[in-house]
């Protein structure tokens, strides 16, 4: 199948205030199959969210991108908003981390799903209203409470409409940045089975960002894990489970508390490195803990298995 | 829908409660002033037995709680005495400058919103730039300046070049040359254009600050992220969404600021000569016109107060978040 979305050598750079810069997403590349979901997992500051939202050109302007972000084959990075508004919510929608915020309060839930409707000019008037409708029933909220404000549903159904507001032009990408991170558990599992359901039913390609690598394994098909800025290694959620490639991964999911595994739970020590300075060799030696003195002074080698596992690690074996 | 009734039931409440203790404070003000009614009574035949018959005609001999009570049922009928200067009452001899007054303040308080919003959202959106900086700082300097001082310099430097008058509240001939209704209008309005000025620009720069913080605490909200996200352009996420969640705080400062132009018009009223409520209070306090001067003040209060329960009425409708 060809690739919905291909991200290649995407770069994001922060000018600071003391101008300095920030390299914050360091050439990260991937690729989405329609109908795909993808878990991008890492560190707070890793870089993931503002991978995504420079995906939909709503980096702050002190921010800068480049690199290709091509959908459906043209490159929506190349002319800045010129070329990247045309796509949004269109083509690329997103689901927001604060799920409490994503609406605005003075005014109803409806008319805020109404407005990329009517923005499109998909529909108008009582059609938008019937769509918003639709929409609020396909992710399980009465039609009839479209004229509600945002403070008078619950944080569950904020975010259910706000999943329901990201598929009012019937996108083919959709972004979840951490869609349940303010939620409690049971409501979590609402909206993740919701999502699965819906990126299943409608075909939908998924990137979704979060810290909880244990959660992608049970939502996404692929995973990519990042790491200061980096994609440290990508591959399927069973192979980087089962047969990590970078020993930053298989950390990763012990430092994740299993009820059935005697193991404990081992955290990772330190701290990511600081991204306003160059860095050498690669960037988890200083944590890792079988790393080589090699791991010191040079860049990690790319190192590539089946159905596209790619980690980029000085080891020669299973992480 | 919302509870709506029982929250203006209970602000309208709330404001009569406060209009009667205004209007107890306001009895009270001025009998702890020293002397009373009669005691600026200077003439020939103002013998203390005139003055004592003066005292039993105003009510003054009678106990301070008689006068009391006297005096609330004197102003729940909308009686509030007869001025000394000109012995009408003093209900009708306050109409006319409460009508003369009321449009200036409104076109000031137009002019004032329409320049501090623009330039609060300017300098939100801008933040950090030169017209940032340019319009704070040109706000504040207004809002520093003495009023009267740049009412004088409104009459130097516009009266002559846009030739407008810079006193009085109509030209006299006009009606005397029946020059018809659109040119008393346009006379009028030229008569209220510089002292409304005054107002717009000595009020603006407070606008332009609230405004200003207001949006960009808007700004940085999500659903202005999630409005981008949704392909609004920058004019729609403004207008549609920062600006309409930023009106909350404008809209209380608004109205309660709309209370005290009504009271604080005496400089500019008395620097452009117009025959306004604040020119009117400036003469009552050199006539010692005690009648006037206390209608006045409680009309002033009473206005405040109205302000206050509209304000509170608009935020119920701006903000579907009140319901107590």
């Amino acid at each position: 199948m060809t690739p919905v979305l291909v991200i290649e050598g995407l770069h994001v750079w922060f000018e600071l205030p003391n101008h300095k810069e920030l390299h914050a997403v360091k050439g990260i590349s991937f690729e989405l199959e329609p109908g795909e979901r993808l878990g991008l997992v890492g560190e707070s500051g890793c870089g993931k969210t503002t991978a995504i939202l420079a995906m939909m050109g709503l980096l702050p302007p002190t921010a800068s991108a480049a690199g290709k972000i091509i959908l459906d084959g043209d490159d929506i990075l190349a002319g800045g908003d010129t070329t990247m508004r045309p796509h949004r919510w269109k083509d690329i929608s997103m689901v927001f981390q604060g799920a409490m915020n994503a609406f605005d309060p003075v005014k109803t839930i409806g008319s805020q799903i109404q407005e990329p409707i009517v923005k499109a000019k998909l529909a108008e008037g009582k059609a938008a209203r019937l769509r918003t409708a639709e929409l609020l029933e396909l992710v399980g909220i009465s039609g009839s409470r479209q004229d509600r404000y945002p403070h008078e549903f619950s944080g569950g159904m904020r975010q259910r409409a706000a999943i329901a507001m990201a598929l009012a032009c019937d996108p083919k990408v959709l972004l979840a940045d951490e869609p349940t991170t303010a939620l409690d558990v049971m409501v979590q599992a609402q909206i993740l089975k919701l999502l699965v359901q819906l990126t299943d039913d409608l075909g939908l390609a998924m990137i979704m960002v979060t810290h909880d690598l244990p959660l992608v394994s049970q939502v996404c098909t692929r995973a990519a894990v990042m790491y200061a800025g980096e994609i440290a290694e990508i591959g399927t959620t069973h192979d980087l489970y089962h047969k990590p490639l970078h020993p930053y991964t298989r950390m990763l999911f012990s430092a994740t508390p299993d009820l059935l595994a005697e193991q404990t739970v081992r955290s990772i020590p330190g701290a990511p490195p600081r991204l306003d300075q160059p860095l050498v060799g690669c960037p988890f030696q200083p944590r890792c803990d079988s790393a080589l003195t090699v791991c010191a002074s040079e860049a990690a080698p790319l190192r590539t298995g089946p159905d596209g596992h790619r980690a980029y690690c000085h080891l020669k074996d299973t992480a | 829908m919302r509870a709506g009734w029982s929250y203006v039931g209970r602000r309208a409440l709330f404001a009569l409660i406060t209009v009667f203790i205004a209007i107890s404070l306001n009895f009270v003000l001025f009998r702890l002033a020293p002397g009373d009614r009669t005691s600026a009574l200077r003439c020939q035949g103002c013998t203390q037995e005139f003055k004592q018959q003066l005292r039993a005609d105003f009510g003054l001999d009678k106990s301070k709680p008689e006068q009391y009570v006297i005096y609330l049922n004197q102003t729940l009928h909308g009686d509030f005495g007869r001025s000394f200067v000109t012995e009408q009452p003093v209900t009708s001899e306050l109409w006319q400058p409460i009508k003369n007054t009321l449009p200036m303040i409104l076109l000031g308080t137009i002019i004032s919103i329409m320049l501090g919003v623009t330039t609060g959202v300017i300098a939100a959106w801008r933040r950090n730039t030169l017209a940032d900086k340019g319009t704070v700082w040109g706000g504040i300097l207004f809002y520093s300046l003495p009023t009267q001082w740049l009412a004088l310099m409104l009459i130097l430097y516009l009266a002559g070049p846009l030739n407008l008058p810079t006193s009085d509240i109509a030209d006299p001939y006009l009606a005397y040359n029946n020059a018809g209704a659109w040119a008393e209008f346009v006379d009028r309005l030229k008569h209220m254009i510089l002292p409304a000025a005054t107002i717009g620009l000595v009020l603006f720069g407070e606008y332009t600050l609230i405004v200003r913080s207001s949006m960009l605490e808007a700004l940085g909200e999500d659903y202005i992220l999630t409005a981008r996200a949704k392909g609004l352009s920058d004019w729609e996420i403004i207008t549609k969404h920062a600006l309409r969640n930023s009106m909350l705080p404008i809209v209380t400062l608004v109205f309660l600021s709309l209370g005290f132009i009504f009271g604080g018009t005496i400089l500019i009223e008395s620097v452009f000569n117009y025959p306004g409520i604040g020119l009117q209070i400036y003469e009552s306090v050199g006539n010692r016109d005690y009648p006037m001067l206390q209608g006045a003040f409680l009309l002033l209060t009473v206005v405040i107060i109205l302000m206050n329960f509209l304000a509170d009425l608009l935020y119920f409708k701006l903000d579907p978040r009140v319901t107590e």
